[in-house]
C-alpha cells in the first residue's frame, strides 16, 4: 500500500519538485532523502528522486528506482508520469506514450500530463492520437483560442482540412468582440484557415475569404502573395497582373514575380521581344535590380542575346562584380551562349588593355575581365586549365594582393588534380585578409583535400570560440558545422584512418537527430507564440530533413567505410590471398601498411588527446556546479566504431535513412545493393537493382550488380527458402 | 539571384553559410527560434543559376539576414533586431545585403508595428559599417566594449523606421479613405519566451551575468503539481 505523507512531508515533497524545476538537483535529492527516510516506501518521492538522478546523467540507477517506485505505487499518477518522462528523455517515445497513457487513465483531469502526452505525439507524428489528445485538451479549456488552432493543425496534419477548417470557423462565430487590428494571434489564424481553404482546392473561395477576412492582416506580404496566386490560378488576368506588378515594386528580385506577371499579361513564351519588354521596364524603374537585367539571358537568343550579355558583363566588368561569373556560368549550356559570353570576354579585355594605370582599383575593368576569363577557363563546361593559369597569372601580376584572384589560383590546381599546390595557394590567399572567415575556411577545406587534417583544425581554430571546452573541433561539432565534419571524415577516410572517420559520419548522423529533436518545445511554443504556418512548414521540413545533402553524403561515405571493412575481415578470415582476383600480393601489403599506419596515428592521437584532457583544469570544467552534465564522449577517436565485428549490421542506421529519405539517388540504391547481397538478403538486394535500373539502367555499376545478383541466384543454397527463390528467378528468366 | 523571404527547410544552408563566413554562430534551433517566431522578418539569397545536383537539392544560399523583434525592450519601444547578415564573398558588389536588410525593414513595421531597429557591428568592420551608416542611414548610438568573444567592441547601431511608417500610413489612408489609423504602444507585444538553449546570441552571453531565468513548468514535465503560475515570469 502506498504510504501517505505529513503535512510536513507533503510540504517537503512539494520543495522537491521545486528544486527539481530550478535544477537545483542536490538540494533536491536532499530532501527527498529526508522524506524517504520516514516513508521508505513513498512511491512518489521515489521517482521524483529518479528524475533528479536521470537529470544528473545516472541513466540506470534512476530506470530501476522508477521501476521499484512504480512496483510499490501502481495507481499513482506521479509514478506512471515520471516513468514516461525517463522514457522520453531517452527518446524512447513509444514507451513514453505507453507511461503518460497509464498516468492519463489514472489521472484523466490532469492538463499536464494530456500536454506531455500531446506533444509526444506530434512529435513521433501519431497524427490520430494528437487529435484524440488536442480534443480533450479543447473540452477542457475551450475559452482559449490556442487549443482552437491546435486541433484544427492536428486536424490538418492528419489530413481532414474540412474539420481542420470547421474547428477554425466554429471558433471565429464564438468570438464576441473584434480583435484589434495588432492582434497577431487573430491575424495569423486568419492566414492558416486560408492557406486550409487553399489546400483543400477551393481557389475560388480561398480568394473571397482572403480578399474579406485577411485583407487587414499583419502579414502584407503574404497577403500579396496569395492574392496573385489565386487570381493568376482563377485566370482572372487583368487583376493578377496588377497584383504581381505591385509584389514588383516590393521586390524586384524575385524571379517568381516575373513569372506571375508575364503569365497573367499571356505573353507567348517564344515572343523574345515582349518579353524583354518588361523585363526592360523594370530595369528601368529599378536601375539597382540586377535581376531585371540577369533574367532576359537565359531566354534570349542569337544577336539580342549577345547586345544583352554585352552590356550586362560590361557593367558587371566596369564595377567589379566578383560574382559575374557564378551569376553567367549556367548559360554555358547552351554552346552558342558560351561561346558568345567568351568572346565579349575577350573582347572587352581587348578594349581595356592598357588603361589598367588609369583605374586605381584592380578588381575592376581589366582585372575583373582577367579574372572572369580565368574562372570561364576552369570551369568544366568550358575547361582549359593552362588557359585559367595563364589568366588567373596576368591578373595576379595586376594585384598581387587580391584574395579572389588567389582563390581562383588554388581553385585550378585543385582542378589540375594537384590537391598540395592548391591547398596551398589557398592557405597563401587566406594570409592576404585573415579577418575573413570565408577565404579562412576554403583553406581549410583545401588542406583537408590535402589530407592535412591537423593543420585544417588549427586554421579553423583561427575563428572558432576560444573558450570551448574541448577545442577547435568541440566547438565546430557544438555549432554544427556540417562541412568540416563531413570533410574532416573524408580525409580520415582516405588516410585509412577507419576510427576516426566513423566518428565523424556518426557526428553527422547525431547532428540529425538533434535536428530532428529540436522541434520539440515548438510543439507548445508556436501555439503560443501564433504564427502557425510557419509550424506547419517547420514540420512538414522535419519530416523528410534527412533526404538533406548534408546526411546523404556523409551516411554514403559510412556506408562504404563498413562495406570496405568487411571486405577487409573477410578477406583477413579466409587468408589474406585466398580470396581472388582483386587482391594480389603489392595490393595486400599496400593495405597491411596502410591499416598499421592508420593504427599508429590512431594510438597516436588518443595518447595526445588523454595528455590534454589531463592538462585541463578540472575547475573550469566545473565552473557551473548542480548543471545537467555534459556527456563525455567515450570514444573519441571513433575506436570502438572501428572494431565492430559486424561492420554491415552498423550500416544500416546508414542505409535505412538513405533509402528511406533519398530513394532517388542511384549511388544510394547501389550502395544498398552492395550491403544487402553480402548480408544474403536477396530480396532487399533486388529492391535496390530495380529501383536504380529505373533511375538509369545504363549505369555501369547497375548492370554488373545485375549480372552479381543472377550469379548469386543461380547458387542459392537451401536456406533460401522457396517462395523467394521464385521472385528472384522470375527476375532473370526473361 | 532570388531575394525572398527565410523558409525552414532553408535553414541548414543558411547555417552553413553563417559558420562559413562569420566568427558569431548559432545551433540550429536558434535559427528555427527566428523562423518560427518571427517569420516575416528574416530574409535570403538564393544562387537560382546552380544547375541542381541530385533529386533533393537544396536552393544555396549566398546570403541571408536573420532578424527578430526584442522580446522585451527595455525603452518599452517596439524594435527589431538584425541578429546576424552576412553574404557569401563570392556574391560581393551585388547590393544583396541592403535589398536583404530593406525587405527585412519593411516587414518589421508592416507586421510587427516596430518603430525602430537596432544592430551591432564589429568596430573594424569598414565595409559593414559604410553600409549600415552610408547606404541605410543607421545611426551610431554607442560603442559596447568587448562585446564579442574575441574581445573586439561592438558599435552599437539603430534605424529610424518612421519614413516606412508615414508611407504605409499615407498608402491606407489613400486605400482606405478612412481616417488616420491610432498609434498604438503596445502593438504587436510578444509574451512567449525563448525556447531552450537556443543558440549563441552574443547577447544572450552577456546577459548571463543577471540571473537567468530557468525555464519551469511546462519544458521539464511536472509542472502541474506545483502552484506556480507561469505567467508571472
Amino acid at each position: 500500500m502506498p504510504q501517505t505523507l505529513s503535512t510536513r512531508e507533503a510540504n517537503l515533497f512539494r520543495t522537491v519538485i521545486r528544486h527539481y524545476e530550478e535544477k537545483q538537483y542536490k538540494r533536491g535529492l536532499k530532501a527527498a532523502e529526508q522524506i524517504l527516510k520516514k516513508n521508505p516506501k513513498h512511491g512518489d518521492t521515489m521517482s521524483m528522486k529518479a528524475l533528479i538522478m536521470n537529470s544528473q546523467g545516472k541513466t540506470e540507477e534512476a530506470f530501476a528506482l522508477a521501476k521499484e517506485a512504480l512496483t510499490i505505487d501502481m495507481k499513482s499518477h506521479i509514478c506512471w508520469h515520471v516513468y514516461g518522462i525517463l522514457y522520453r528523455q531517452h527518446k524512447n517515445f513509444d514507451e513514453a506514450i505507453k507511461a503518460y497513457k497509464f498516468a492519463l487513465k489514472l489521472e484523466p483531469e490532469s492538463q499536464q500530463i494530456q500536454r506531455d502526452l500531446a506533444v509526444l505525439q506530434v512529435q513521433i507524428r501519431d497524427y490520430q492520437g494528437y487529435v484524440q489528445s488536442r480534443f480533450a485538451m479543447l473540452k477542457a479549456k475551450p475559452h482559449l483560442r490556442q487549443n482552437w488552432t491546435a486541433l484544427a493543425i492536428a486536424y490538418q496534419l492528419e489530413g481532414s482540412l474540412e474539420q481542420a477548417e470547421n474547428i477554425l470557423t466554429t471558433y471565429e462565430k464564438s468570438m464576441t468582440n473584434v480583435p484589434l487590428k495588432t492582434d497577431q494571434e487573430h491575424s495569423e489564424a486568419l492566414l492558416y484557415k486560408n492557406t486550409i481553404i487553399a489546400e483543400r482546392g477551393d481557389i475560388q473561395r480561398a480568394l473571397e475569404h482572403l480578399e474579406s477576412d485577411c485583407k487587414n492582416c499583419l502579414d502584407r506580404l503574404a497577403v500579396m502573395e496569395m492574392r496573385a496566386r489565386y487570381l493568376g490560378q482563377l485566370n482572372r488576368k487583368e487583376e493578377a497582373a496588377k497584383a504581381w506588378r505591385a509584389l514588383l515594386d516590393r521586390n524586384p528580385e524575385h524571379p517568381e514575380y516575373y513569372k506571375g506577371l508575364i503569365e497573367a499579361l499571356e505573353i507567348d513564351e517564344k515572343d523574345e521581344a515582349a518579353l524583354k519588354a518588361i523585363y526592360d521596364e523594370y530595369a528601368a524603374k529599378y536601375p539597382r535590380s540586377d535581376a531585371a537585367k540577369r533574367l532576359p539571358l537565359n531566354f534570349l537568343t542569337g544577336d539580342s542575346f549577345k547586345a544583352a550579355a554585352k552590356s550586362y558583363l560590361t557593367n558587371m566588368l566596369d564595377r567589379g562584380v566578383p560574382s559575374v561569373f557564378a551569376n553567367l556560368k549556367h548559360l554555358y549550356s547552351d554552346e552558342a551562349k558560351k561561346a558568345a559570353v567568351l568572346a565579349l570576354a575577350e573582347e572587352y579585355l581587348k578594349e581595356h588593355k592598357g588603361s589598367e594605370q588609369a583605374n586605381g582599383d584592380s578588381s575592376k575593368g581589366v582585372g575583373a575581365a582577367l579574372y572572369f576569363l580565368a574562372q570561364h577557363y576552369n570551369y568544366h563546361l568550358s575547361r582549359d586549365l593552362a588557359k585559367a593559369m595563364e589568366y588567373v597569372e596576368q591578373a595576379i601580376e595586376l594585384d598581387p594582393k587580391n584574395v579572389d584572384f588567389h582563390m581562383t589560383k588554388a581553385r585550378i590546381f585543385k582542378h589540375q588534380g594537384d590537391t598540395a599546390k592548391a591547398s596551398e595557394a589557398m592557405d597563401h590567399a587566406r594570409r592576404l585578409d585573415t579577418k575573413d572567415r570565408y577565404i579562412n575556411s576554403k583553406a581549410a577545406k583545401y588542406q583537408l583535400r590535402n589530407n592535412e587534417n591537423e593543420k585544417a583544425l588549427e586554421t579553423m581554430g583561427l575563428f572558432t570560440r576560444a573558450e570551448t571546452v574541448g577545442g577547435p573541433l568541440a566547438d565546430l561539432t557544438d555549432m554544427q558545422c556540417m562541412w568540416f565534419l563531413t570533410e574532416d571524415g573524408e580525409a580520415w577516410q582516405r588516410r585509412g584512418n577507419t576510427g576516426l572517420a566513423l566518428k565523424r559520419f556518426t557526428t553527422i548522423h547525431n547532428i540529425f537527430d538533434i535536428w530532428q529533436e529540436d522541434q520539440f518545445d515548438f510543439h507548445s511554443f508556436s501555439l503560443r507564440k501564433g504564427q502557425i504556418r510557419a509550424y506547419v512548414d517547420m514540420i512538414r521540413w522535419e519530416d523528410s530533413i534527412r533526404e538533406h545533402p548534408f546526411y546523404f553524403r556523409a551516411a554514403l561515405d559510412a556506408v562504404k567505410l563498413y562495406l570496405d571493412m568487411f571486405e577487409k575481415q573477410q578477406a583477413a578470415a579466409n587468408g589474406t590471398n585466398g580470396t581472388g582476383e582483386a587482391t594480389n600480393g603489392d595490393d595486400a601489403a599496400e593495405k597491411k601498411k596502410a591499416a598499421k599506419k592508420a593504427r599508429k596515428e590512431a594510438q597516436k592521437a588518443e595518447r595526445e588527446a588523454a595528455e590534454k584532457a589531463a592538462k585541463q583544469d578540472p575547475n573550469k570544467a566545473t565552473a557551473k556546479k548542480d548543471e545537467e552534465p555534459k556527456k563525455k564522449d567515450d570514444d573519441p577517436n571513433g575506436l570502438k566504431l572501428a572494431a565492430t565485428t559486424d561492420p554491415l549490421g552498423d550500416a544500416m542506421k546508414f542505409l535505412d535513412n538513405i533509402l528511406q529519405f533519398s530513394p532517388k539517388n542511384i549511388e544510394g540504391q547501389i550502395a544498398g545493393f552492395d550491403v544487402y547481397i553480402r548480408r544474403k538478403k536477396y530480396l532487399l538486394a533486388l529492391r535496390c537493382l530495380n529501383a536504380a535500373q529505373a533511375l538509369n539502367p545504363e549505369h555501369p555499376r547497375v548492370k554488373e550488380q545485375y549480372a552479381e545478383l543472377q550469379k548469386a541466384v543461380e547458387s542459392l543454397d537451401d536456406a533460401v527458402s522457396v517462395k523467394v527463390k521464385e521472385v528472384l528467378k522470375a527476375k532473370f528468366s526473361s | 539571384m532570388d531575394i525572398r523571404v527565410l523558409r525552414p527547410s532553408d535553414i541548414p544552408l543558411i547555417q552553413h553559410a553563417n559558420i562559413e563566413n562569420l566568427p558569431e554562430n548559432y545551433f540550429l534551433k536558434y535559427y528555427l527560434y527566428h523562423a518560427l517566431s518571427w517569420p516575416q522578418l528574416s530574409y535570403v539569397a538564393v544562387d537560382v543559376s546552380r544547375p541542381a545536383k541530385s533529386a533533393y537539392d537544396y536552393p544555396k544560399i549566398v546570403g541571408y539576414v536573420l532578424a527578430k523583434m526584442e522580446e522585451e525592450p527595455t525603452d518599452g519601444v517596439q524594435h527589431g533586431h538584425i541578429t546576424s547578415l552576412s553574404v557569401m564573398r563570392t556574391h560581393r558588389r551585388l547590393g544583396i545585403a541592403e535589398k536583404l536588410m530593406r525587405q527585412s525593414q519593411q516587414a518589421m513595421v508592416e507586421t510587427f508595428g516596430a518603430h525602430y531597429v537596432s544592430l551591432h557591428v564589429r568596430v573594424s568592420n569598414a565595409a559593414a559599417i559604410h553600409l549600415y551608416r552610408d547606404t541605410l542611414g543607421f545611426k551610431t548610438e554607442k560603442t559596447e566594449a568587448k562585446y564579442y568573444a574575441d574581445g573586439e567592441d561592438a558599435y552599437c547601431m539603430k534605424l529610424d523606421l518612421s519614413p516606412i511608417r508615414e508611407a504605409i500610413q499615407k498608402e491606407q489612408l489613400e486605400e482606405n479613405g478612412e481616417k488616420k489609423p491610432e498609434e498604438k504602444g503596445s502593438e504587436g507585444v510578444d509574451e512567449g519566451e525563448a525556447v531552450g538553449d537556443v543558440g549563441r546570441d552574443p547577447e544572450q552571453d552577456k546577459k548571463e551575468d543577471k540571473t537567468v531565468k530557468v525555464k519551469v513548468g511546462r519544458g521539464l514535465g511536472v509542472g502541474e503539481l506545483v502552484e506556480r503560475d507561469e505567467s508571472k515570469h
